[in-house]
């Protein structure tokens, strides 16, 4: 226990938690107020424009989740375990959407896969549109959102030591299934983590989709750009979305800090 | 179960790996029931040559066989992957799979965990290995003893061909590792498969193993029977390798064929040792002066107050106690007998003997406890490890 009393950091620490505090408390409680005195919050929320974005949000998100955790496994443990300069090179790549401004990824993406693109014309010639489609949200959602679980699975993966996999197979064990009774296992809760943030950063999506995808109802406007639109015209319906989405947030904090809890860690 | 069980085939091989700076070159020949002892400093290759052996490590050639089985062979291009070997490997780090409880670490190799015949198999192995009511604790929830006794139990679980056990009591305390030692025992009557033991502690090597292997820098120095190379080794570098604790570089003065000993000087020492007729090439006629390495095991010498002058003993050296150092189970005393001289002695007898620093002791010891140690050029590589001299 660190005593504020007298510790260099206790004023200052205590201080500045506080601050914190309130600066990320009072815009959400802020938020539930204002929503809450609204006469008809529930016909908001229940309205037929609020669900329909609910529905694509959900959808595009759960669909770029299982891209990106089908396909980010086995490229993360690759990353985890290969020493090679490659390697590294392709593990810096990883993270350049985390550091890229979404609109410039949407930009970028529409110059790759758009009318007047690099692929987007061949890809035209043979019946795959991709921008402003359905399939444009989930590749910006996966665009923006992939390091995050790609990151976190890496370290979970480094985390479980070589010698438990090497153990495994003088015990009979086969390395692909030693990888799903002892490594997977191992780093599921780093992987779940990484899922959860990328996950939450998918709906939260944006710029990307905006440039990629548009903004059109029931195929490409998801939850933030359906708030957006709705500030337009009515204040109350992007409050109603605002709070759905804020509980959807909250409901994946409590369930990666229920699912994370594994029972072999509490040395 | 195959018709001969594979169990019962002795383990045979050699390899050559490259290790950073050196290059490893070992054989060994291990019969089913036996333990065969790696002995050296760390870093003498003694973990790689285990690794070897079980595919974790790519030897550039050998011939590694297990079970009666080619399990590798660099000239026949045969590599049967880890998985395949049939092979226990223990190492220091229990390495017990965290999410998995007791029972589920030990049936991990088994394959199909869930039938009747594996649960007994667990059940047997946990009688074995003292495990029962902890079926179902976790690895943090257990004690290092337990932790090993688990590794332990689950390494053997599928049957293994061959058992590597690579330090595999080094952070236990010896009362556990005697314990342990025994179980092993117990259970090679029971299961005799050959064993690979690494380890740096004597006891252990002398209480395990039937044939012991001094490796250093990637070679054998030499293979034989435990008590002979770790008791009273013949060559200058095995004796400071497995801690002969005094070694003295002495002048023959006089010999005395008739007593079978002789009489060795040097700086302030004077000793009566051995003849050294059975060191060929060594032997020179009498009276002309040679040198020769004396070595006598600390727990060889007796400390007393007096003089012993009524004694057999042919060596009775007084000398000043310089040091004493705790060394469980017990202490050492080093005394200036001209060179200093390191004795073992218990912790009774430095209580009732008081025993201090400056105090004057005289020790004590017979001409046959001491020996002479070849200082030659090491391993003579034309003959196979185990005809070697020792």
């Amino acid at each position: 226990m660190i005593r504020a009393a007298n510790h260099p950091a206790g004023i200052l620490g205590t201080g500045g938690a506080l601050l914190f505090v309130l600066f990320i408390g009072l815009p959400v409680v802020a938020l539930l107020v204002r929503a809450a005195q609204q006469s008809d919050f529930l016909g908001a929320i229940t309205s037929d424009s609020a669900l329909t974005a609910l529905r694509l949000s959900l959808i595009t998100s759960v669909i770029s989740m299982a891209v990106v955790v089908v396909l980010g496994t086995p490229f993360a443990y690759l990353l985890a375990r290969s020493e090679s300069l490659w390697a590294r090179v392709v593990d810096s790549l990883v993270e350049l959407p985390l550091i890229l401004p979404p609109v410039v990824a949407g930009v970028a993406m529409l110059m790759a896969f758009g009318r007047n693109g690099l692929i987007g014309p061949p890809l035209e010639s043979v019946g795959i549109t991709i921008p402003f489609t359905t399939m444009a949200v989930v590749f910006a959602q996966i665009f923006v959102a992939s390091p995050f679980f790609i990151r976190s699975a890496k370290l979970g993966f480094q985390a479980v030591p070589k010698d438990y996999e090497d153990i495994a197979q003088t015990l009979g064990v086969s390395p692909w299934r030693t990888f799903f009774r002892v490594t997977l296992p191992l780093a599921s809760p780093a992987m779940l983590t990484g899922l959860g943030l990328a996950w939450a950063r998918a709906l939260s999506e944006f710029g990307a989709t905006m440039m990629f995808a548009g903004n059109l109802t029931g195929e490409t406007q998801t939850m933030p750009l359906a708030i957006m639109s709705a500030m337009e015209t009515s204040l109350d319906g992007a409050l109603a979305l605002s709070v759905m989405l804020l509980a959807g947030s909250i409901v994946v904090l409590v369930l990666l800090g229920l699912l994370t809890r594994r029972r072999w860690q509490s040395r | 179960m195959t018709a001969q069980p594979a169990h019962e085939a002795t383990a045979r091989g050699w390899v050559q790996c490259r290790l950073g700076n050196f290059n490893l070159e070992t054989e060994w020949e291990v019969a089913p029931g036996e333990v065969l002892v790696l002995f050296g400093p760390s870093g003498a290759g003694k973990s790689s040559t285990l690794r070897a052996i079980a595919g974790l490590l790519h030897p550039v050639a050998g011939h590694v066989e297990v079970g009666g089985r080619v399990v590798y062979d660099s000239q026949d291009q045969v590599w049967v992957p880890t998985h395949e070997r049939k092979l226990g490997y223990l190492t220091q780090q229990y390495n017990l799979f965290p999410h998995l409880t007791v029972a589920g670490n030990i049936a991990f190799g088994l394959e199909d965990r869930n039938s009747s015949a594996a649960k007994k198999r667990v059940t047997n192995l946990s009688d074995l290995f003292q495990l029962d009511g902890l079926a179902d604790r976790y690895p943090w929830e257990l004690s290092g003893g337990q932790q090993q006794r688990v590794a332990l139990a689950r390494a053997l679980a599928p049957e293994p061909a061959m058992l590597l056990l690579d330090e595999p009591f080094a952070s236990l305390d010896a009362e556990l590792r005697r314990t342990l030692r025994r179980e092993i025992r117990a259970m090679l009557v029971q299961s005799p498969v050959p064993v690979m033991l690494v380890t740096h502690d004597r006891e252990e090597a002398l209480a395990l193993g039937d044939s012991v292997q001094v490796i250093d820098e990637g070679r054998t120095l030499v293979t034989g029977d435990p008590l002979e190379v770790l008791g009273q080794p013949g060559q200058g570098r095995v004796a400071r390798l497995v801690g002969v604790e005094n070694l003295f570089d002495l002048i023959v003065h006089e010999r005395n064929p008739r007593d079978g000993t002789m009489t060795c000087i040097g700086p302030g020492l004077q000793l009566e040792v051995p003849l050294d007729a059975h060191i060929t090439g060594n032997s020179t006629p009498e009276g002309q002066q040679d040198r020769v390495t004396v070595a006598i095991r600390a727990s060889d010498i007796i400390l007393a107050k007096e003089d012993l002058s009524g004694s057999s003993a042919r060596n009775r050296l007084p000398g000043h106690v310089i040091s004493i150092e705790s060394r469980p189970p017990g202490y050492a005393v080093t005394l200036d007998c001209g060179q200093p001289m390191r004795c073992h002695i218990t912790g009774a007898a430095l209580e009732e003997m008081g025993i201090q620093t400056g105090q004057q002791l005289w020790a004590v010891f017979k001409a046959s406890s001491c020996f002479l140690v070849d200082e030659g050029q090491g391993p003579r590589s034309d003959l196979p490890v185990d005809q070697q001299p020792l």
